[in-house]
């Protein structure tokens, strides 16, 4: 397999992860505004924070209001991580290597860019928000599951399954960092609402439901943590999206440098011990965290992408 | 031209609208058109497809006309043009009526153009090695010494069968009295191919019914007969040689075209980038395993751009030492380097003696009557006649720096006047032809466009020429340009065998 293919499919599994997370993040803030009283909502600027790009917004779309937001993550084309921005980098990918993906995938991505494109310079009014945005969820998910459906699980799908999983692993911390630090600041020790908002982050990560079938206990600081970043069980969880990133790696040849990388990592995860880590602790853990995961994106490129002439 | 009238006053206010397409209504003229002969009158073959259409309201084919533009969109069919320096993609415009040709006048065509490009290969073996018909006077030399195609590089190289240009499309064209003529040779990277699939593949989605009535060729086994005809290229004796499709990238027109023969014949799609010329002058691809050798390359890429070591040097698409390992056997090249000495405009009007020269036949199919502006007398004719003629440069292709007479402004026919006389070597004339029509979906109407069509013909060690080709149509009232980067569009091409119907 050519490293340049690679690299695209390598990048088209995290550019199609992050659309499908973008728009989970929309969706969840979306239903928490139906949900919670006003005095306890997060502000809406706290999904600036989650996607890292407060500068990006203040440059091009001024006042942070719902409606600003909403469109600068939905359809600004300026904004990198917007959900139209990594679905068009994730089709421009996809493009130049569909000579090795199944046809009926590149269909589908294609047209479910076209039909965010078509909405991209429009506002998505709260009626609408739902449906468009499931149907980018659904979409997605359609996608991986026609991956693992109709591809052969070969290099290239391990390199998709290796961006997939690398993308998610970052979001999750993304989101736990953002929700413990901005978004339980507000509410009180002895709120009530406490458990609605913890209740709120693990349905951003459609872990609600998982959490309650595996982890039997109410939903608190020390379980929801504990569970969003060790569960081997749930697949958005940061030691499971690690766990396939090594048993990917495992499959591609000269894999073991990048995989020492991603060995260690798992070690020191499965070594934290959680419910210690309270505040700016934990905000520290998460930022070394996402550091790590810096070097194994490199390790991958050193390890695969990269070509120093041998001849 | 007139066009088949509906025959309900309103059709689309109607709740249940009933009028179906009235071919008496459809008037050809003076043109020969491929489905209708005269108002009402459908060809033999094509009788199925009139008498179905006759069944149909324009309203229902409008609807499968957008079917099929949704599923073009979806596929993401398209091809890029170039326009004020920026590259634009478009969707691929294919009209749903398809051009039918009969059986038995196919196979005629499908001999001409295998012995045409038999020819053609000899003519370039020759023109690289012994120079025979240029000694001999047939062709005369001082037009190959000053044909930029001729790349003095590839003198004395012997391609595998002496065989240079492996893929050929050659543009057909037919005249009001129904002769169909050799418009062009294209020996260097023809596109259109892919076009050609999807077109059937599109047609089969939004007109099955269509299928069942008639026995038509299939066009599906193209990528394995290109396939085949790239490993009978490998020097190395494996079982499975590594055989790549070497595009320019993303930003070609033909990149489309590319991606999708890689991906039908499991070949790498490969840029310049990916491949290296080892110190054993062996081709090699860069791969997540380290460095992989390459056997054949079917290369999209123009010889320019193919290796800066020899051409041009500031070529960033191309691969260093590629020519090399090319000449010393050690990778196969589809096409050569230097085919493209007999695609020229000029040596297009020798080919009929080319034939004759190599082969000892006469052409299957006619050149149309060409005017060289390099010799003196043809050159007064074709400026006294400019109105009529259609000039083209000598090396150009996609339709640029044409000029079309009885299209033209006064201002133009001047400018080409004026081109033609500073640098005659560079053009070449043809009476403008009255192009052939067919059928088009225009709007809410049915009316005639004109039309041409690109068979494609493979040369390895065997010949293979794909049934029908792809068909171009000028979707403009009256244009005879049917270039897709300059406004034309496509037909689903049917070779039809009605003997047994």
């Amino acid at each position: 397999m050519l490293s340049r293919v690679a690299e695209r499919v390598y990048w088209l599994g995290r550019l199609m992860e992050r659309t499908e997370n973008t728009a989970r993040l929309l969706l969840v803030r979306h239903n928490a505004v139906l949900d919670l009283p006003k005095e306890v909502q997060p502000g809406w600027d706290l999904l600036l924070q989650v996607l890292g790009a407060e500068e990006t917004f203040a440059r091009l779309s001024g006042a942070a209001t719902e409606k600003n937001i909403i469109s600068f993550v939905f359809g600004e084309r300026e904004n990198p991580s917007s959900i139209i921005s990594s679905l068009a980098g994730a089709r421009e990918n996809m493009r130049t290597t569909r000579e090795i993906l199944p046809s009926e995938t590149w269909e589908r991505v294609n047209s479910l860019y076209l039909s965010v494109a078509r909405r991209s310079n429009k506002d998505l009014p709260r009626s609408m928000r739902h449906s468009v945005l499931n149907n980018i969820v659904q979409s997605c998910q359609q996608v991986t599951g026609m991956l693992a459906g109709s591809m052969n699980q070969d290099a290239a799908y391990q390199f998709i399954r290796l961006g997939r999983n690398l993308e998610r692993a970052d979001m999750s911390t993304r989101i736990i960092d953002a929700a413990a630090a901005g978004l339980m600041g507000n509410v009180d020790e002895t709120s009530p609402f406490r458990n609605v908002l913890w209740i709120s982050v693990l349905q951003s990560l459609s872990a609600y439901q998982m959490y309650r079938l595996n982890v039997r206990r109410s939903v608190d600081r020390e379980g929801v943590l504990a569970f969003l970043f060790q569960s081997t069980v749930f697949p958005r969880a940061v030691a499971h999206s690690l766990q396939q990133i090594e048993d990917s790696m495992k499959l591609l040849p000269e894999h073991k440098k990048a995989s020492d990388v991603v060995v260690n990592l798992r070690r020191q995860l499965r070594e934290t011990d959680f419910s210690t880590l309270a505040g700016p602790d934990l905000h520290l853990y998460i930022d070394a965290l996402q550091l790590q995961f810096i070097s194994v994106h490199s390790a991958i490129g050193v390890s695969w992408f990269a070509h120093e002439s041998q001849q | 031209m007139a066009q088949p009238k509906i025959t309900s006053p309103k059709p689309y206010t109607r709740a249940r609208p009933r009028a179906t397409i009235d071919w008496t209504n459809y008037v050809p003229g003076e043109f020969y058109d491929e489905i209708i002969s005269s108002p009402g009158r459908a060809r033999p073959a094509t009788r199925s497809l009139a008498a179905f259409m006759r069944k149909q309201t324009i309203k229902h084919l409008i609807s499968r006309q957008q079917a099929a533009d949704l599923a073009i969109q979806e596929m993401g069919i398209t091809f890029t043009v170039y326009s004020e320096g920026q590259n634009i993609d478009r969707s691929w415009p294919m009209d749903i009526i398809p051009r039918i040709i009969p059986l038995k006048e196919w196979q005629v065509l499908e001999r001409g153009l295998i012995q045409r490009l038999t020819a053609l290969n000899l003519f370039i073996d020759d023109i690289y090695n012994k120079q025979k018909i240029l000694k001999d006077g047939v062709v005369p030399r001082e037009i190959i010494d000053s044909s930029p195609e001729f790349l003095k590089q590839c003198v004395g190289a012997k391609p595998r069968y002496g065989v240079w240009s492996h893929v050929c499309g050659s543009d057909l064209v037919r005249d009001a009295d129904g002769t169909v003529y050799v418009l062009e040779d294209n020996l260097r990277v023809p596109s259109g191919v892919s076009y050609m699939l999807e077109n059937r593949a599109i047609s089969k989605r939004v007109l099955p019914q269509l299928f069942e009535r008639n026995s038509i060729l299939p066009v599906a086994d193209y990528p394995s007969q290109l396939f085949d005809m790239l490993t009978s290229l490998s020097p190395r004796r494996v079982a499975h040689p590594e055989i790549v499709v070497m595009t320019p990238g993303i930003f070609n027109s033909a990149y489309f075209e590319h991606a999708y023969l890689a991906q039908r014949m499991g070949a790498e799609l490969v840029e310049g980038a990916d491949l290296v010329v080892g110190s054993d002058d062996k081709v090699y691809m860069k791969t997540i395993r380290g460095l992989s050798q390459v056997d054949v390359i079917y290369r999209r890429i123009n010889d320019d751009y193919l290796d800066p070591e020899v051409f041009r040097p500031d070529s960033a698409l191309g691969t260093p030492g590629l020519f090399r390992a090319w000449r010393k056997g050690n990778v196969g090249l589809a096409n050569a380097p230097g085919a493209g000495v007999a695609d020229d405009k000029v040596i297009y009007t020798f080919v009929p003696a080319i034939i004759k020269y190599y082969l000892g036949e006469d052409p299957i199919i006619p050149n149309v009557p060409s005017f060289l502006c390099v010799d003196p007398r043809q050159r007064q004719h074709v400026l006294e006649n400019l109105a009529t003629m259609v000039v083209k440069p000598a090396n150009e292709s996609g339709g640029y720096g044409m000029l079309i007479g009885p299209a033209a402004t006064r201002k133009e026919l001047a400018l080409f006047a004026d081109l033609i006389k500073k640098n005659p070597r560079n053009y070449m004339a043809q009476p403008a032809l009255k192009l052939s029509t067919a059928p088009t979906l225009c709007g809410n109407n049915i009316e005639p466009r004109h039309l041409d069509l690109r068979p494609f013909i493979l040369q390895g060690k065997k010949h293979y020429v794909t049934p029908g080709g792809l068909t171009r149509v000028a979707l403009r009232k009256g244009s005879l340009v049917v270039n897709s980067s300059q406004g034309g569009g496509s037909k689903d091409t049917w070779i039809v065998d009605s003997e047994g119907s």
